[in-house]
């Protein structure tokens, strides 16, 4: 309880106060560029919060997580183009909305939902952390490892990519963590006699490159494309009615979300997806969705926006990302010499507090930023793409120099960027090579210490229950979406045949 | 810029087959890497040896390279386009740059990448080009004290 009121005094800061309504402000426009996302946003943040202390550094991040989830509702509505991935089903009842001269509508339901989903998941995130990182106290080793492999076993579902190549990109991240010295043994490993790759290749260069570098490769092959914005004169509460057609979506979605967030690996955009679809499966108007559904909106906007604070569940808590952007969070953390994990809620209290009471007031200031700003950031989506990304280069390749004041660093993050762009290109997600990349090192060093622990038998592992809970757990999220798929398709006949 | 036009069958068969193959090869190749690591003897080793870890994810990437082959194979959208390989081709020009200057390199880069996509307005150019990389510059340089390399301008400004 302490802890609770330290952090939220620890806010009473004015320059804090000013720099987590700046972040807001700038996570509104990130989250509203297209190609631009929270993602990406908090990888080029990142090196800029070096001087900082941890709590303003971390704020920052999870203000642009918070507000740019929020803002790919801004393009999704008006230019029929998500902002955020995790806005795409946003646009399946936002833009005919637009269409229909209802624009300032939709938006203001953005708004409501996204905060509504976003406080929601604070409050779960408030009271689920603590309660987990209690449990995850009595982890030993051969438990984390057993943790951190669901953990990356959930790489197989994310995105819209293939479960294979998703995990082949994620082996791949952690492959590339093993560069450097051993920590276990201090043996070097693929460092071919450069005291460059010494002590292995940085998070924060990686995530620049597949972040930021390669989006401005896929923005290249777009030049050709137009847009066209569409015009509203305000954005608008939502009345009496849209309430009673979308309380129950937002109530929801903002389950939904916040549940879906908790999972390691699975983010924003499969929360909204699915926080869309039960909104129209428990509607008394499903065939209004796709032409313009209010509650479609609302169940989208809920969902990605209580994502972000179950997202922090995991990340704070065990120190395994629950998103893309919580990846880039958690390294944000490490950076900063802090040990995310069960300890944060005893040695650092304050500190998670802080992050949390932040993240509330976020959802709180872009609830005001979108409805009075809405109009005027939605003009940030006329920024030519051929004036936006030189810039951003300059941003990513600035901001991969900063951290270790290091031209290495930049050659990682461009060649991290050129290898970004081809593995999209042919279907690899860079989110698992980002995940595999932090969770690489944990694995390995939890692996030797069990191996230790357990005398180098490693099937005794099987005879720990938690340890067997979360490798069974590992293999439901591997095998169990291909064999619901096989089954789900072998009944189908059967139903339709009605035998 | 064109837009994307319909690859060649010929040209997708190759780059299906071509990226499992270089997958593979790069395992083959890492995992010789990782037969060399040096063998600690067994008081030190701390439950694994500094190889073992890196060969067994290199024998799940070949297991799950295969699995692609069989199960899902890459397939390519379109033809990579001129403007991409220009940005690309551009990125080895910043390299090249950058002995010269650090700053330098990122305003003609950003100048020329903004020229290449279609930007012709000399005052867009100017802030894309001159004026947001000295703004970069003079925020790190002042408000985090972090400098840039030396070179043949940002030597002029350090003294």
């Amino acid at each position: 309880m302490d802890a609770l009121i330290h952090g939220l005094v620890s806010l009473f800061d004015l320059h804090l106060l000013l720099l987590i309504f700046c972040a807001t402000i700038g996570g509104v426009i990130i989250g509203a560029l297209p190609g631009l996302n929270a993602t990406t946003g908090a990888a080029l943040l990142l090196p800029f919060t070096l001087t900082m202390e941890p709590v303003p550094a971390i704020a920052t991040m999870t203000a642009i997580y918070c507000s740019a989830t929020f803002a790919g509702a801004i393009t999704a509505i008006l230019i029929n183009t998500p902002g955020t991935a995790a806005s795409a089903t946003t646009c399946l009842d936002g833009y005919p909305l637009a269409q229909q001269g209802q624009a300032g509508r939709a938006l203001g339901m953005a708004v409501v939902a996204s905060t509504f989903g976003g406080i929601f998941s604070v409050i779960c995130l408030m009271l689920a952390a603590p309660l987990l990182a209690r449990a995850a106290y009595h982890f030993s080793p051969p438990e984390y490892f057993a943790l951190t492999l669901f953990g990356l076993s959930m790489l197989a579902s994310i995105g819209d990519g293939s479960a294979i190549k998703n995990l082949i990109a994620g082996v791949f991240g952690i492959l590339v963590a093993m560069i450097g010295v051993d920590n276990l043994t201090t043996v070097e490993r693929f460092t071919f006699g450069s005291y460059h790759l010494y002590e292995g290749i940085g998070f924060v260069p990686v995530m620049i490159g597949v972040f930021g570098i390669s989006e401005l490769l896929v923005q290249s092959e777009r030049l050709h494309l137009s847009r066209e914005v569409i015009r509203m004169k305000s954005v608008e509460l939502p009345g009496a009615r849209d309430y009673r057609d979308s309380w129950r979506a937002i109530l929801r979605s903002s389950g939904i979300g916040t549940f879906i967030g908790i999972l390691p690996a699975e983010g924003a955009t499969v929360a909204s997806m699915i926080g869309y679809n039960e909104a129209k499966r428990w509607s008394r108007n499903p065939k209004l969705f796709g032409k313009g559904a209010i509650e479609g909106v609302a169940g989208s906007e809920a969902a990605n926006n209580a994502a972000t604070g179950g997202a922090m569940v995991p990340t704070l808590a065990l120190g395994i990302p629950g998103s893309a952007t919580a990846a880039v969070i958690l390294a944000g953390l490490m950076v900063h010499g802090l040990q995310p994990g069960p300890n944060m809620f005893t040695e650092q209290a304050d500190f998670a507090y802080a992050i949390f009471w932040s993240m509330m007031l976020v959802n709180l200031l872009f609830f005001v930023v979108g409805l009075r700003g809405a109009r005027i950031f939605a003009r940030v989506t006329l920024i030519p793409v051929e004036v936006l990304w030189p810039v951003v280069f300059v941003f990513s390749i600035v901001g991969a120099y900063a951290l270790d004041q290091s031209m290495f660093d930049v050659w990682v993050a461009l060649v991290s960027g050129v290898i970004g762009y081809f593995m999209r290109r042919y279907g690899f997600s860079v989110v698992p090579l980002a995940i595999g990349l932090i969770l690489g090192g944990m694995l390995e060093q939890r692996l030797g210490q069990s191996m230790v622990m357990l005398d180098e038998k490693w099937w005794l592992m099987f005879t720990r229950p938690l340890t067997l809970l979360f490798l069974v757990l590992t293999a439901l999220a591997l095998f169990g979406p291909a064999t619901w798929g096989r089954l789900a398709k072998r009944r189908a006949p059967l139903d339709s045949t009605g035998e | 810029m064109t837009p994307p036009t319909d690859k060649p069958k010929l040209l997708g068969q190759c780059e299906r087959w071509l990226i499992p193959v270089l997958i593979l090869a790069f395992c083959g190749a890492t995992y010789w890497v990782s037969t060399t690591f040096k063998k600690m003897p067994p008081i030190l080793k701390r439950g694994i040896q500094p190889s073992d870890f890196p060969q067994l994810l290199l024998l799940l990437l070949v297991f799950l390279t295969l699995l692609m082959v069989w199960k899902d194979p890459v397939r390519v959208r379109d033809r990579l386009m001129g403007s991409t390989v220009g940005t690309i081709a551009l990125f080895a020009g910043f390299a090249a740059l950058t002995s010269i200057d650090f700053f330098l390199a990122l305003g003609v880069f950003a100048t020329v990448l903004s020229l290449f996509w279609g930007e012709r307005r000399v005052p867009v150019l100017v802030l894309v080009g001159l004026l947001v990389p000295a703004a970069i510059f003079f925020t790190f340089d002042q408000v985090f004290e972090i400098r840039f390399p030396r070179g043949l301008l940002t030597s002029i400004w350090y003294g």
